[in-house]
Formats: structure tokens, C-alpha cells, sequence
């Protein structure tokens, strides 16, 4: 193949997984705590190009996606069960393989009195234990995290918070997971809203001008590959004429 | 490609959901006792195109890696136990429960159902029956020639009898909780059954040690819904929808126009 259509395809394919991005995001525009996610596009380089590595022997490609971790709005819900997370961190839940990280605040009881998540996994707390609620009693929740029921305080929420989200991955279903091995340390200066969940803080109408964008990208790589076919085809027809 | 598709389907698909959720609040914003449900969703799955910490070279590895995600789903609309507002009626088999806990009604299959909706009534043999003639649980009988019926703020049913100066008692209302009121199962007209998530019933009388709220005879507790709430995320929802039917537009564009790329 000549250079123009290898470079233009593979534009074309980075744009369609850009595109596979934009459609994920903007399909969780109503998923609770969810973190938009975006991409980098780098210029990848064939070794046999060498040192004279020039624009012509290189093809754009996705490298990695990055997740803006910009609050979302806290919506109110008059759920006493849901907290809002304001400022930095993570709520910390006992996963089936160890502990999974989630802004979305949304918690029901479970029949031990534990405050869980709709797959059951636990919150934890400072001390990294369940809670033990009484859940016949109506419960309160101070800005900074203290569970009270009837005065008595049953333990503090656990927000977690990492010097770095690049080792953050996406487990699905609202959850983070720690790839890095480093170890969170408690969050300071965050606040807990209780009867508020985190919205998720996808922009439609970024989505939408991504959308956009990414076509007209994509219209406009297929033209090159047309052109550069035709400019084979004229050589082959034309030039090579006996 | 068929990702953005699927993500953008799976969108279209929770917003319906959405939709349908705040359909039935809106339809039941009259309905005595009703309890709001508030549709929750999840992120799917993420296709991992490079894995982190994959190596990049012998001595490199890859920091974050390219994680596609599958779109969403919707799981689950919790009910919302918060109280309605509370309207007089003056009709003295209207109760409302102030606080937690739930009516017991006996279906006619002998299964216990529980309800927050307090417009109970006497049938031809003088029990208390729910609208549908399902009896309250324990049965509290009252006398067809009772003159008054004044039901306790813990629940004591009495009456008096015509000639008679002492108030004769019925019986005693009985309410039950859940550890887990919003894993309850709805069966429509009202009624809520237990599941293994709701965890089982805990009994006591209103106001009692258990937690249970305290009964107001002559008023009935309407519906929680909030209409403005409704159509915002009614608004949200459809705008939702649209935005997600526009990215199936445009795979759909890319895809016509990979198909043109051989003439």
C-alpha cells in the first residue's frame, strides 16, 4: 500500500475508537459517579524508519485513554442512603478480590446491618471494617464522614485518596481499581452530603461537538485514501500507457 | 466500530428504562402510599485494548493502557421511603404511619404483604380490610353497632358501644421493618412483599422500642413523588436519548463511508 492510504486508515481507525469512547460516555451520561474519559493520540514511528524518522513514515494511533476526574453535580435524591462525595477521594468498598474504589454514594442496608452497594460489597470504614448499623433507627451522617445513629457514632466513612489517578482503572459498574500498588491515604477536606448522589459529569454537548469533529476527521482521511487511489490508478493507466 | 454502536444502543436502551421509571412515578403522583422509585445505572465493562503495566520496552511499562468501554446499564430503581405529605380525611380508618414500618395485610393466597397506604376499611363482617378486602394482620374485628372507633397513636383500636360510658379495645395494630426496606418487592396495588434482600421482618407496635413509627388516625399519607423532580429528569432523560442516537448517526456515517473506500 502506499504511504498516504496507510497513514489515513490508520487515522481512520483511531477515530473510530475515539468515537467508541464518546459513545461510552455519553451512554453513562446518567450513570452515578461516572468519570468521562478522553484520549491521547500519539505518532507512532516504524523502527525501520530509523533516526530520520520523518512525518511521512509515521501514523497517528491512540496510545492510552486518561479519566477527567472533575466533580460531577450532587444532585439531591431525599435518599438518607445515598452520600454525595464533595472535594477529592473515593468511597472504599470490600470487593470479591480485594478493594474497589467508587464515587458513586448510592448505599442500601443489607440484612446484617452493613451499608452496602447494589452488588452487596460493603463500604468500609476508617478502621477498613463493615459497618454494623441498626436499621430499625433513621441515620445521620456529618459533613465529615461520622455515621451517628441516636447519637451514638457507629464509625466514620472511609474516603480514600491517591496522589495520582494514573493508576486508577475502570472495573465497570462505578468502580475503580488500584493497578499501582500505592497505598491511598485518607482524604482531608472532604465533605459528605448526605441525601445527594454524585451525577456524572459527561457534557453532552462536549460529546456532542466531539461527535462532530470526528466525523468530519474521518470524511476527510477517506477523501485521501480515494485521492491516493486514483492518483495509483492514473500511473498505472495513464503514465504506464505503451 | 460495533462497540460505539452497542454503548450508544445500550444508552438509548437505559434512557428508555429512564423513561418507563419516571412514566409510572408521574402516573401514581396520586396514588395514596405510593413510594417513588429512582432508576440507577452502572458503567459496563471495559475491552482492554493495551494493558497496563503491559511492558512497553524491556525496561518501560505502559502506564494507564487504552481501556474501551461497553456502555451502561440500568440496575436498579430503589424504592424511595422518604414520607409523603400527609392530607386530613376525617375518615377514622385512614392511618398514617409517622416514620418507619409498614401495614401487615394477609393476601388471599395466606401470604403477609406489606403497605405504607392507610386507607383501610370495615368489611361485611366488621374486620379491617385494605382497599382490595385483604384482612389487616393481626384481625381486628369491630362491632357493627359501635358508635365511635378511635385508633391509638401506638396503634389500640377502641370503640365505644351504644349506652355504654367505657371504651371497649379491638385490638392492637401491629407494624413490621425491614433491615433492607428498598430490596422489598412491589406487587402493585400498594403492596410489598418480603425477599431474601429485604431481609425478614422485624414486628412490634407503632412507636414501640423497635423503631417503628407512630399511627395518625384521620389522615391519609399521599404519594412522594415531586412532579417538578420528575420532569427535570424527564428532560434530562430525552436529551440523553438524543445525544445518544447521534453517536449511532455517525457510526452508522463512518461505517457508510468505510463501505465507499473501494469503488
Amino acid at each position: 500500500m502506499d504511504q498516504i492510504s496507510v497513514m489515513a486508515a490508520a487515522g481512520m481507525q483511531a477515530r473510530m475508537q475515539s468515537l467508541d469512547l464518546v459513545a461510552n460516555n455519553l451512554a453513562n451520561s446518567s450513570t452515578s459517579g461516572y468519570k468521562t474519559d478522553g484520549e491521547f493520540y500519539t505518532l507512532f514511528t516504524s523502527e525501520a524508519a530509523g533516526e530520520d524518522a520523518s512525518g511521512a513514515s509515521s501514523v497517528p494511533m491512540i496510545q492510552r485513554q486518561w479519566t477527567d476526574f472533575a466533580p460531577g453535580l450532587l444532585e439531591p435524591t431525599n435518599n438518607p442512603l445515598d452520600f454525595g462525595l464533595a472535594g477529592k477521594g473515593f468511597f472504599v468498598v470490600q470487593g470479591p478480590s480485594g478493594p474497589l474504589y467508587t464515587r458513586n454514594g448510592n448505599f442500601r442496608f443489607s440484612t446484617g446491618g452493613a451499608l452496602v452497594t447494589s452488588e452487596g460489597y460493603p463500604l468500609l470504614q476508617q478502621n477498613g471494617q463493615p459497618f454494623r448499623a441498626n436499621t430499625a433507627q433513621p441515620l445521620a451522617v456529618s459533613l465529615d464522614g461520622d455515621i451517628t445513629q441516636n447519637g451514638n457514632s457507629i464509625g466514620r466513612i472511609q474516603v480514600a485518596e491517591f496522589q495520582s489517578h494514573a493508576g486508577l482503572t475502570k472495573f465497570g459498574a462505578n468502580f475503580f481499581w488500584n493497578t499501582t500498588g500505592q497505598e491511598p491515604a485518607e482524604a482531608t477536606g472532604s465533605q459528605i452530603y448526605q441525601g445527594k448522589i454524585e451525577a456524572s459529569n459527561v457534557s453532552a454537548s462536549h460529546g456532542a461537538v466531539r461527535i462532530v469533529g470526528l466525523s468530519r476527521q474521518f470524511e476527510m482521511m477517506q477523501k485521501a485514501i480515494l485521492l491516493a487511489n486514483d492518483m495509483g490508478k492514473k500511473s498505472i493507466e495513464e503514465v504506464a500507457k505503451v | 466500530m460495533i462497540r460505539a454502536l452497542f454503548s450508544a444502543a445500550s444508552g438509548m436502551n437505559a434512557q428508555q428504562t429512564n423513561v418507563e421509571n419516571i412514566a409510572n412515578n408521574i402516573a401514581n403522583a396520586n396514588t395514596a402510599g405510593f413510594k417513588a422509585r429512582r432508576a440507577q445505572f452502572q458503567d459496563l465493562l471495559y475491552q482492554n485494548l493495551i494493558q497496563p503495566g503491559a511492558a512497553a520496552t524491556q525496561q518501560t511499562v505502559v502506564p494507564t493502557g487504552l481501556q474501551l468501554g461497553l456502555g451502561t446499564r440500568a440496575v436498579s430503581n430503589e424504592v424511595i421511603f422518604t414520607q409523603g405529605d400527609f392530607s386530613e380525611t376525617d375518615n377514622p380508618l385512614d392511618l398514617v404511619i409517622q416514620g418507619n414500618g409498614f401495614f401487615q395485610v394477609l393476601q388471599p393466597s395466606g401470604q403477609t404483604a406489606y403497605t405504607k397506604a392507610g386507607d383501610f376499611h370495615l368489611n361485611q363482617t366488621g374486620q379491617i380490610v385494605d382497599p382490595n378486602g385483604n384482612l389487616l394482620d393481626p384481625p381486628i374485628t369491630v362491632p357493627q353497632n359501635a358508635l365511635s372507633l378511635t385508633i391509638g397513636s401506638d396503634g389500640t383500636v377502641s370503640y365505644t358501644l351504644p349506652g355504654q360510658a367505657a371504651a371497649q379495645q379491638a385490638g392492637q395494630i401491629q407494624l413490621a421493618n425491614f433491615a433492607n426496606p428498598s430490596g422489598l418487592n412491589s406487587l402493585g396495588q400498594n403492596l410489598f412483599q418480603q425477599t431474601d434482600a429485604s431481609g425478614a421482618p422485624v414486628i412490634g407496635p407503632p412507636g414501640g422500642q423497635d423503631g417503628m413509627g407512630t399511627l395518625l388516625q384521620g389522615y391519609l399519607e399521599q404519594s412522594n413523588v415531586s412532579i417538578v423532580q420528575e420532569f427535570v429528569n424527564l428532560i434530562v432523560s430525552q436529551r440523553a436519548y438524543e445525544a445518544n442516537s447521534k453517536v449511532v448517526k455517525a457510526a452508522d456515517d463512518m461505517y457508510q463511508q468505510v463501505n465507499n473506500l473501494k469503488q
